[in-house]
């Protein structure tokens, strides 16, 4: 493992923002930190890179305990949320500004940069400033800017976030490629289940501050721990039935089968999802999320079911997973 | 709505500017046509002020020296110090920076003229009397709260992701104000030198009582000694000639400066 998190803490006041966190993550693995707004995702990744310093716990890069060293010192290729290009330079210039102050020969600085700016299909944009370069060009360039900081650990703080659907696609499979099939940990930051899914190994789903669960994508989305990562992971999302004598019943949309027999439901609402639709239905367990292929003719009142072993059952109170 | 908006920004000029062009419509009058305004004489227009002005002893381009000399090393002084200043407080802990703030804005505020005794005692028992280069120690003193509160916000004010990608990148703390921060607050750094050299190039009581050589003085002093040179008559023509001269500079300066105090550098730093 070469990026390890032993049970760090940080505290703002006297309020812990993140706590007892545990993660390892292993050379050329992608872990995607997953979790909604404000759950201290970023918080991570800046004890990390050491932008911030932990209250509790230590920080291991290469076996090397890194807690005490400085930001400066740590090597650490990050793209930022909001890309923090270095707007009075060209792209050049934000390229080359870190390779010389790090005392590489001006020759080598001039081979480096023009390779990755042509890795990255950035040539023609070289002399340009950041302001005049679309949002995907200036990730491409922080991207760059990672790259040739030839680091330790790649952080990836929201990195598709101000970018629209569309290009997060295309993007996708050009970041794997870059970043993702190194020899370095990967720590991605997202909020979108379905980013972490297609880009990350494993996932670490946080909420409040602390670890919910981590696994590979297949894991959360087959056995999730918790009601909270059944709910998070997954779209569209898991239905959960009335508990009953402390149990949560939990049962994917997608499980949910039309059916001769079963619980007769009526319709309320169908959303067409082009291969899929997704039908909302009103049962004596409450409402029902069920998706079905487009092509199926659906009636006003309809009968499902699904299979036992598809069901998840967590505990009511705390929220964990029964067996 | 344009229009009053326009009648208001034309009031407005003819308020700033009409002692200005009084002034230099002066400084190429005659004597007489001064004295007699409506009377049609033939010598009405003339350049014997400029020429009177620019050929006393010393001559008047050694004053503009001398002032050029102390408004830029007092600039340099005050950007020197006030520059890592205003970093530390824009990084120090919120509470902290507002006292000190609040403490600088005290000391901005104090009229300096109350200082002058006490600064001429101080230039007397450190022999700085009589020294141009020495000047730049009250002037920048006097300077640096304001200096400071300015160039403090311009530093606050730029997205911390630049200077957290900086040091990612590698840059101690002076590479990244030498190549980050120090070029993003630009413009904020032109308009403060702008305001510390205007304070040096018009303040008069230091200079007046620090330097007392005539080939030494500053541009205020020299105007007012032009202004005093005779009980009987007051020098209109040529006091008015030697302020035209002592201006035109300072009008270059803000003409050069005008467009980086304004460039919005910052554009485009974060974000779509
Ligand atoms: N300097 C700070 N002072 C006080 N609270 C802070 C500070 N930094 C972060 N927090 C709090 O810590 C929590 C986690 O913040 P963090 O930025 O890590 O969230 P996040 O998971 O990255 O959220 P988002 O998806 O919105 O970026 C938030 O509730 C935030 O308000
Ligand atoms: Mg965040």
């Amino acid at each position: 493992m070469s990026l390890i998190l032993q049970d760090i803490g940080r505290r703002v006041g006297r309020k812990w923002i993140l706590r007892h966190l545990q993660l390892e993550v292993a050379n050329g693995e992608c872990l995607a930190l997953l979790g909604p707004s404000g759950c201290g995702k970023s918080t991570t990744l800046r004890l990390i890179a050491g932008l911030d310093l932990a209250d509790e716990g230590s920080i291991l890069i290469d076996g090397q305990d890194v807690s005490k060293v400085a930001a400066v010192d740590r090597r650490i290729g990050m793209v930022f949320q909001s890309y923090a290009l270095f707007p009075h330079l060209t792209v050049a210039a934000n390229l080359c500004l870190g390779l010389r102050v790090r005392g590489i020969s001006a020759a080598e600085q001039q081979h480096r940069v023009a390779s990755v700016l042509a890795l990255m299909q950035l040539e023609e944009f070289a002399d340009r400033r950041p302001a005049q370069l679309s949002g995907g060009q200036r990730q491409r360039v922080a991207l760059a800017r990672a790259l040739l900081r030839d680091p330790l650990v790649y952080l990836l703080d929201e990195p598709m976030s101000n970018l629209d659907a569309q290009l997060r696609e295309d993007l996708r499979p050009e970041l794997r490629r870059l970043i993702l099939n190194g020899n370095q940990p990967v720590v991605y930051v997202t909020h979108d289940q379905h980013e972490a899914m297609a880009m990350a190994d494993r996932i670490a789903v946080l909420r409040d501050g602390q670890l919910e669960q981590i696994g590979t994508p297949q894991e959360l989305y087959l056995k999730p721990s918790t009601i909270f990562v059944a709910s998070f992971i997954g779209r569209p999302q898991i239905n959960l039935l009335p508990a009953q004598s402390g149990i949560v019943t939990a049962i994917r949309p997608e499980d949910v089968h039309l059916s001769e027999e079963g619980i007769s439901c009526r319709i309320i609402d169908i959303e067409w999802l082009g291969t899929s639709q997704l039908c909302l239905l009103d049962s004596p367990k409450g409402k029902l999320r069920m998706l079905c292929n487009s092509q199926i003719k659906i009636p006003e009142n309809v009968k499902v079911k699904w299979s036992s072993e598809k069901e998840h059952h967590f505990n009511s109170e705390s929220g964990h997973r029964i067996n | 709505m344009i229009r009053t908006r326009n009648i208001w920004i034309i009031a407005l000029l003819i308020w700033s500017l009409s002692p200005l062009f009084w002034q230099v419509y002066t400084s190429f009058c005659s004597p007489e046509s001064l004295i007699q305004p409506l009377s049609n004489s033939g010598h009405r227009w003339t350049l014997d002020n400029y020429r009177q002005v620019l050929t006393a002893d010393p001559p008047f381009w050694r004053y503009l020296l001398n002032s050029a000399i102390v408004g830029i090393s007092s600039t340099s002084l005050t950007l020197l110090l006030a520059i890592p200043a205003a970093y530390s407080l824009s990084r120090i802990p919120a509470k902290l920076a507002r006292l000190v703030k609040l403490l600088m804005l005290g000391a901005a505020l104090f009229p300096y003229v109350l200082l002058f005794l006490a600064l001429l005692e101080l230039a007397r028992s450190f022999n700085l009397g009589n020294n141009l280069l020495a000047l730049s120690f009250p002037y920048a003193a006097l300077s640096m709260p304001l200096a400071v509160l300015l160039l403090a916000s311009a530093f606050k004010d730029l997205p911390v992701d630049l200077e957290e990608a900086a040091k990612l990148e590698g840059l101690g703390l002076w590479q990244r104000l030498r190549w980050v921060l120090i070029p993003l607050v630009g413009p904020a750094t032109a308009s403060t030198s702008i305001l510390v050299f205007l304070f040096s190039w018009n303040e008069y009581p230091i200079a007046l009582t620090w330097l007392s050589r005539s080939d030494l003085l500053t541009l205020p002093v020299a105007i007012a000694r032009i202004a005093g040179t005779s009980v009987y008559s007051i020098p209109y023509g040529p006091y008015a000639a030697a302020t035209v001269l002592g201006a035109l500079p300072l009008l270059a300066l803000v003409m050069i400066f005008q467009r980086q105090i304004v460039s919005g550098l910052t554009q485009g730093a974060v974000k779509g």
